[in-house]
């Protein structure tokens, strides 16, 4: 696989957005394969779309939404979490590996949290890739 | 010159064709109309090397093809692809053929694994299939992931009228409109929202009715705890009427695949349970929610995990 | 006063960050605004700054749109290189005549192409630059700025100084807009209001010759210093020695050059800014680079700001940079090579000897004489500081009636006291005119809108350097070139800074020309530059909607400023997926609804009953809401302002007026139970005294909820009765308690609860307290021994004259550090003290009859509750999180609702009044619109796609969606779901829901989020590949 590896993240426009931006504010440096969708809420993210990305060849689809209780619209990043079971639970069932997606909460003020995040996530898919080519050549 | 009509059957059950048959007299009308050249169901037509002469296998042209059931081996490519080549506008007919159908179910296993449960396991035989037996794919696929489909017409069998009024209108080059919404479209259950949904159930257990009332009279299914799959599943079993199944007042089974062309009838109904405040675990062997859907790569072997 | 002679017309004095803000304000508060500077252009000192502090935005990047949205409102008129002449008339009715002067361009003809600055022979020093760089006789002060138009230094210019010489402007000029005959006008202008915003300089440290500025190059100001880590400054960043363009080692910054002096010049105060704008700067160059020593001597690093104690503390853990208590009196220079000398004494007391490349000097604020002068024209008094005299209880109001004063004028301060003044100052104002509003003002007519439904999108993308924040690592050609090959995308440019105001025009110029209908801008980040362009586009006469940002800064340049190739890749990535997600964009207009006319003020504190009376002045109902059974908040507990105002009094009469205002309506033992609504139309529910619950409807929100006390835990204080908490000494101090009376030695000890690990900040007023409490009681019986014992003294300001006062009383401060606190024990009668002194080196032991402590003011402890029925954030410390730092210090992210007092942040009486004058500006602002448009980016649903299966109603958490049934065209019964507009806030979880896409957010479709992935993974995949 030659084609560079990038991860979508769906941002919360009111926290990890936000977070994202003071990050750059404070020069944070994070994997640049990260690749931020705004949207407005994490509530607004529909599992297909994780599954499309992940079809289209994303390594890792991340959702990023508020600490819960902090939603800006009451329980939008609960509703996520109840869909990230339905994609945890789906993804091993349609041949993913559940490592290639996972939800986070960051509030606007976190970046140093969110940069782990990312971090995280691609120390997480780069095990998980060198996991799959020893498979393949054995 | 009428119009030259091609049939063939890949991976399928012949349901589809006798749904076509169910068209009843109207058929007739059809009939008289174009020139069916090709039809293994009805018609003997000795092609490819079924009479052993080994000759590359030719499919006489026609202005339409119909073509049902999924692509497993490779005679189902071939003929698929000859199909293709010799039809100016080809159909999909049947969710086998448009989603991979009721065979697809089998791609959560390997084709290795599948060949094995089917034909060794608890038998004295070594040999899976004789050799000359056509090379299975890795999976079943739906017609559309190997050849360009021009109309795609689900349903397992899909609805006669339909089926008929999509060849009238292809032949008389009239423009038609497939249903583009939901099973909900044409169900007359009350809704009210979610909400109050029962916990699922299991589909053994009987809906909630008065047998006296007609079915806009029942609560919708789904907010009684029954997976109905109408949310998710592509409308149009029913014609202009109450859905099928609604109308035995069962809920439906999700036989035309995933209202949206790419959905996932899976992801998309635990997504609205949970969504909903529903536990989608309590439902059992969720995998079989895709199962008239489990081509474009929806149903896969599970991960080996090391 | 008739109503009739009011003019509804006001005049701000000042083109600063404070002037800006107060024009801004009064414009929307329905206000003819003339906007008098005197410079060529608006924007003041903040264009020359690089960053700011504590959040290192960059400062031409938050001004920008401020700058832009004066130079287009169409209430402001912009004067520049006008100077007010004199003022007559009253309150209400004033005449003021206003000198203009030549700038020998025609602004209505310039383009600000730039030829004549290119070809004109004549270089002098640029004041823009602090001097360190030329500029040409014929200039623009500098790229950003508004007007955009060049000026002609008359001084300067070798046509003017001498007829018949030169003139090559004049023959290049393509339009032909210099005229070197301009003359000066004078305009004589009716208002009903001034608002005096002069501004600062700073402080010329070349005339005391001890600190070798104007002598030695490698000392400068902390004013060239920020021009030289500028990317828009004479060196694009890069700093080197001025002497020898040798790279910098070793920096020493000098605190308190031209404050808190009274020897060399004649400025007492505390400048209130230079600590924190020298820690800034040390950062700064060391995130450049690392190696770099910076030192800063200081006498007290005065941090006392909201998270700048913080800021502080990872300048110095984090970044390595050092803080040396010790003013350098001198700087001498070593060898020749231009290297410079310092001496000081260590903490330890020993004689040290520095050698650095470069020094900078931290030079303070002053008023400049014209400035003075200008003053003395009008009448208004000035402090001894040569500041403008104002009172705690009204710090916008000037002694003469109806003229108001704000920013620096008003006293050394930052931009957020800034910005607060200037609101506070357009409150004051429109409660003043308030039967004068909307006479002078002008209606913009509807913007005629193209429709481009029928269009083929033809996208133009302007890819933003933002000086060299994004083309210091993003290869901007590349990226300009790659946008071209996008489909559907006609038109790319490049711009210096997209936010600029000349680059709005040349956008609507672009858009006309190329015939765009929708707009990518790859620059910063949608949440603070989205609203500019977003107006540029309503100009250029297309639908605001049709738009997208690519974060090519903020998420790329910024966070992979060491892989330039990478980050140009995904910069390709990033355009490519706001390219695609424009085109599927539609155009949207926001839904208009009326907005209730009144306020809810929540806390009957001095913030909340300032914000209220000044609100109900301008004639707006207020709803009060005090949770106690009196008004008057932690002011109860207050005898005297900083410079000796009494409170009790002030407090009295601020409560008879409020509870005398028809407009306000109080609720005692009142507390809010629920909050629903949103901007302009809020249903709060309160549950009264009675325990009866009632609902408001408002139009705003402003929170004054205070603040409570830190009882403290050390010290022993509880356990020795002669221990006391300041709050409680003032009352004994104030009934001579026998503890007080008898006392002969008193122990202040400051920072009780404040600056520690648990709560790492300044509480702000408890230096000035305890520093007013030990003079009272020294002049009372000068034979007290009294001691204040301090990590830092934080008299800020003019403030500073008390610390001296004290000082000179004999009162004796002796620091201590938060490692070693001193240490009490009861002993006899009294309180045995003990510290370490740093002075004398060795421990101190002192007998007191009283220990006073200065306990911290902590965030209430409700505001968690408040901030999560109004979805409001709170900072680390529990207090309310305002939406900006810098620009926005009283608003939130959440519409409608504003902060003030307390409640933002620990602060002294006259700031919580200040905070609470602009707060209600902000809330006027709002109110006087009388509706507001919503943002249209809410749920749709597409009747293509919806077949009501009812999946999504539950999930609404504003209960805005209902099921509905329709006849189709055969007759036939179907269902769909129906969206209430104005309740539906677009948070999409319908759209995630839904299996059908058959309900969807605009702005933020499936298909457009559906594009966005696949241009990010750039997917070129066939069927086979996918195999």
């Amino acid at each position: 696989m030659n084609r560079e590896q990038k991860i979508i993240a769906f941002c919360c426009n009111w926290c990890s957005y936000a977070a994202a931006d003071l990050a750059g504010i404070s020069r944070l440096q994070y994997p640049a394969s990260i690749r931020i969708i705004r949207v407005m809420c994490s509530g607004m993210v529909h599992p297909e779309m994780v599954m499309h990305a992940l079809a289209q060849g994303a390594a890792g689809v991340m959702i990023i939404g508020c600490h819960l209780g902090e939603c800006h619209y009451i329980k939008g990043n609960e509703m996520a979490l109840a869909r990230a079971e339905v994609i945890t639970d789906t993804l091993e069932d349609l041949g993913y590996a559940s490592e290639q997606f996972q939800l986070t909460w960051v509030s606007s003020a976190e970046p140093e949290r969110l940069v782990e995040a990312f971090r995280n996530m691609c120390g997480r898919l780069a095990v998980l890739q060198s996991e799959q080519s020893a498979d393949h050549i054995m | 010159m009428k119009p030259k009509l091609n049939f063939e059957w890949l991976h399928a059950c012949s349901g589809c064709e006798i749904s076509m048959l169910n068209w009843g007299e109207q058929l007739l009308d059809l009939f008289d109309q174009v020139e069916i050249v090709h039809f293994p169901l009805l018609m003997d037509h000795k092609y490819g090397g079924q009479l052993g002469e080994g000759a590359p296998l030719s499919l006489p042209e026609a202005d339409i093809g119909l073509v049902s059931g999924g692509v497993a081996h490779q005679e189902h490519l071939q003929v698929l692809q000859e199909m293709r080549k010799q039809c100016r506008t080809l159909i999909a007919l049947g969710t086998c053929a448009t989603h991979g159908g009721i065979p697809a179910m089998r791609n959560q296993w390997s084709t290795a694994d599948t060949l094995h449960t089917v034909f060794t396991a608890g038998t004295v035989d070594k040999e899976i299939s004789p050799s000359s037996a056509p090379a299975f794919l890795d999976r079943v696929y739906s017609i559309d992931e190997k050849v360009r489909v021009d109309v795609s017409l689900p349903g397992c069998p899909p609805q006669p009228q339909l089926i008929g009024a999509v060849i009238k209108a292809l032949v008389n080059k009239d423009a038609f409109q497939l249903p583009q919404k939901s099973v909900c479209e044409t169900c007359p259950t009350i809704r009210e929202g979610k909400k109050k949904m029962a916990p699922v159930q299991r589909f053994l257990h009987n809906a909630d009715y008065d047998r006296d009332q007609p079915v806009s009279e029942m609560q919708c299914l789904l907010e009684q705890g029954l997976v109905c799959m109408g949310p998710v599943t592509a409308g149009g079993c029913g014609g202009k009427d109450t859905p099928l199944c609604l109308q035995a007042r069962v809920p439906c089974r999700g036989c035309y695949g995933p209202v949206q062309p790419g959905g996932n009838q899976l992801l998309d109904m635990m997504n609205a349970l949970a969504s909903n405040g529903i536990d989608h675990r309590a439902l059992v062997d969720r995998k079989s929610l895709l199962r008239f859907s489990g081509a474009h790569g929806l149903l896969k072997p599970a991960r080996k995990k090391n | 006063m008739s109503d009739n002679t009011m003019s509804g017309a006001v005049m701000v004095v000042g083109g600063g960050i404070s002037g800006m803000q107060a024009a801004l304000d009064l414009a929307d508060l329905g206000f003819l605004v003339y906007l008098v500077e005197k410079t060529g252009a608006i924007g003041g000192a903040m264009p020359q700054y690089n960053k700011v502090f504590p959040t290192n935005d960059c400062s031409m990047c938050i001004i920008a749109p401020k700058l832009v949205e004066c130079g287009r409102h169409p209430n402001i008129t912009i004067m520049t290189l006008s100077q007010v002449v004199d003022i007559s008339g009253q309150a209400g009715d004033f005449t003021i005549r206003v000198r203009k002067y030549p700038r020998y361009v025609d602004t209505s003809k310039c383009i600000a192409c730039g030829q004549c600055s290119a070809q004109c022979p004549k270089s002098v020093d640029d004041s823009f630059n602090s001097n360190i760089a030329k500029r040409k006789a014929i200039y623009i002060k500098y790229p950003q700025a508004v007007p955009l138009k060049y000026q002609i230094d008359p001084e300067a210019c070798l046509r003017i100084n001498q007829p018949g010489a030169c003139g090559v402007c004049a023959e290049i000029c393509p339009p032909g807009a210099i005229n070197f005959d301009d003359q000066e006008h004078d305009h004589e202008l009716r208002v009903g209001a001034v608002v005096m915003a002069l501004g600062f300089q700073t402080f010329d440290p070349s005339k005391a010759k001890v600190w070798g500025h104007g002598i030695y190059p490698n000392v400068i100001t902390s004013l060239q210093f920020e021009r030289y880590l500028s990317p828009n400054g004479p060196t694009d960043g890069i700093l080197t020695r001025p002497s020898d363009g040798e790279p910098v080692k070793k920096i020493a910054f000098l605190q308190c050059i031209g404050s808190r002096d009274k020897n060399r010049c004649n400025n007492e105060y505390c400048s209130s800014v230079c600590c924190m704008y020298a820690i800034k700067e040390a950062v700064m160059a060391k995130e450049v680079n690392p190696e770099l020593e910076v030192s800063i001597f200081h006498m007290d690093m005065r941090t006392s700001g909201k998270e700048f104690d913080r800021y502080y503390e990872r300048a110095r853990s984090e970044y390595g940079v050092k803080f040396i208590r010790s003013r350098i009196h001198g700087v001498e220079p070593k060898g020749t090579k231009g290297d410079l000398r310092l001496h000081y004494i260590s903490p330890q007391g020993k004689q040290i000897e520095e050698i650095v490349d470069l020094v900078v000097l931290s030079v303070g604020l002053e008023t400049p004489d014209s400035m003075v002068k200008l003053a003395e024209t009008i009448g208004i008094h000035m402090t001894p500081d040569r500041f403008a005299s104002i009172s705690a209880f009204m710090p916008v109001h000037t002694s003469r009636k109806g003229i108001f004063t704000c920013g620096a004028f008003n006293g050394p301060r930052d931009i957020p006291q800034s910005v607060i003044g200037g609101s506070a100052a357009a409150a004051s104002v429109s409660s003043l005119l308030a039967s004068a509003r909307n006479t002078m003002t002008k209606t913009t007519p509807p913007s005629i809108e193209l429709d481009v439904r029928l269009q083929e999108p033809r996208i133009g993308v302007f890819v933003c350097h933002c000086g060299t924040n994004i083309a210091g690592v993003i290869d901007v050609e590349e990226l300009t070139a790659y946008a071209k090959t996008l489909p559907q995308v006609v038109h790319v440019a490049r711009n210096l800074f997209t936010c600029a105001q000349d680059t709005q025009d040349l956008i609507v110029q672009q858009i006309r020309d190329n015939g765009l209908n929708r707009i990518v801008v790859a620059a910063c980040t949608p949440r603070t530059h989205e609203p500019l362009f977003r107006k540029t586009l309503k100009s250029a006469g297309i639908n605001e909607y049709l738009f997208e940002m690519a974060n090519i800064r903020n998420q790329n340049a910024w966070v992979h400023n060491q892989e330039p190739e990478t980050a140009t890749r995904k910069a390709k990535d990033l355009v490519k997926m706001a390219v695609v997600k424009v085109a599927t964009q539609t155009a949207l207009k926001p839904l208009r609804i009326p907005i209730t006319p009144s306020a809810l003020i929540i806390g009957g504190g001095v913030a909340g009953m300032t914000a209220a009376l000044n609100l109900a002045k301008q004639e707006f109902h207020i709803h009060l809401v005090e949770k106690t059974s009196q008004l008057g908040g932690n002011a109860l507990h207050l005898f005297q302002t900083w410079n000796g105002e009494h409170v009790p009094r002030f407090l009295k009469e601020l409560s008879e007026e409020v509870l005398n205002n028809p407009n306000i309506e109080v609720f005692y033992n009142s507390t809010v139970v629920e909050v629903a609504g949103h901007v302009g139309n809020f249903n709060t529910t309160i549950k009264t005294g009675t325990n009866r619950k009632q609902t408001i409807e408002h139009g705003a929100t402003i929170i004054t909820t205070g603040a409570k006390r830190y009882i403290p835990e050390e010290f022993e204080y509880g356990k020795i009765p002669k221990v006391v908490a300041s709050i409680e000494f003032d009352k004994l101090h104030m009934h001579n308690e026998t503890r007080v009376a008898n006392g002969k030695s008193f122990v202040f000890i400051q920072c009780v609860g404040s600056r520690n690990k648990e709560r790492p900040y300044c509480s702000k007023s408890c230096c000035t307290h305890s520093i007013q409490s030990a003079i009272k009681l020294k002049k009372e019986v000068p034979s007290r021994q009294i001691y204040i014992l301090y990590r830092e003294i934080r008299t800020y300001g003019q403030r500073e004259r008390i610390y001296n006062q004290a000082r000179e009383l004999g009162i004796i401060f002796i620091n201590y550090e938060l490692h070693g606190p001193p240490k009490i024990s009861r002993e006899d009668t009294g309180v045995l003290v003990e510290v370490w002194d740093h002075v004398l080196h060795r421990p101190l032991e002192i007998k007191a009859d009283m220990v006073i402590l200065a306990a911290a003011t902590l965030a209430s402890p409700e505001a968690v509750e408040l901030a999560n029925m109004f979805k409001l954030p709170l900072n680390a410390d529990g207090f309310f999180q305002e939406a900006h730092a810098k620009l926005r210090p009283m608003d939130f992210n959440v519409d409608g609702i504003f902060v003030a007092g307390l409640a933002h942040y620990p602060k002294p009486l006259e700031e919580s009044i200040s905070q609470a004058l602009a707060a209600a500006a902000k809330a006027g602002r709002l109110l006087a619109r009388k509706e507001i448009a919503l943002e249209p980016n809410t749920a749709l649903v597409d009747p293509e796609r919806c077949d009501g299966c009812g999946l999504c109603i539950d999930v609404c958490p504003y209960l805005t969606i209902h099921l509905v049934t329709y006849q189709d065209d055969d007759g036939s019964v179907k269902k769909s779901v129906t969206i209430n507009q104005a309740l539906c806030k677009g948070c999409g979880i319908c759209q995630g829901t839904c299996p059908k896409r058959g309900i969807t957010i605009s702005g933020f479709t499936y298909n457009q989020i559906e594009a966005q992935i696949d241009a990010a993974l750039c997917t070129e995949l066939t069927p086979e590949a996918s195999l």
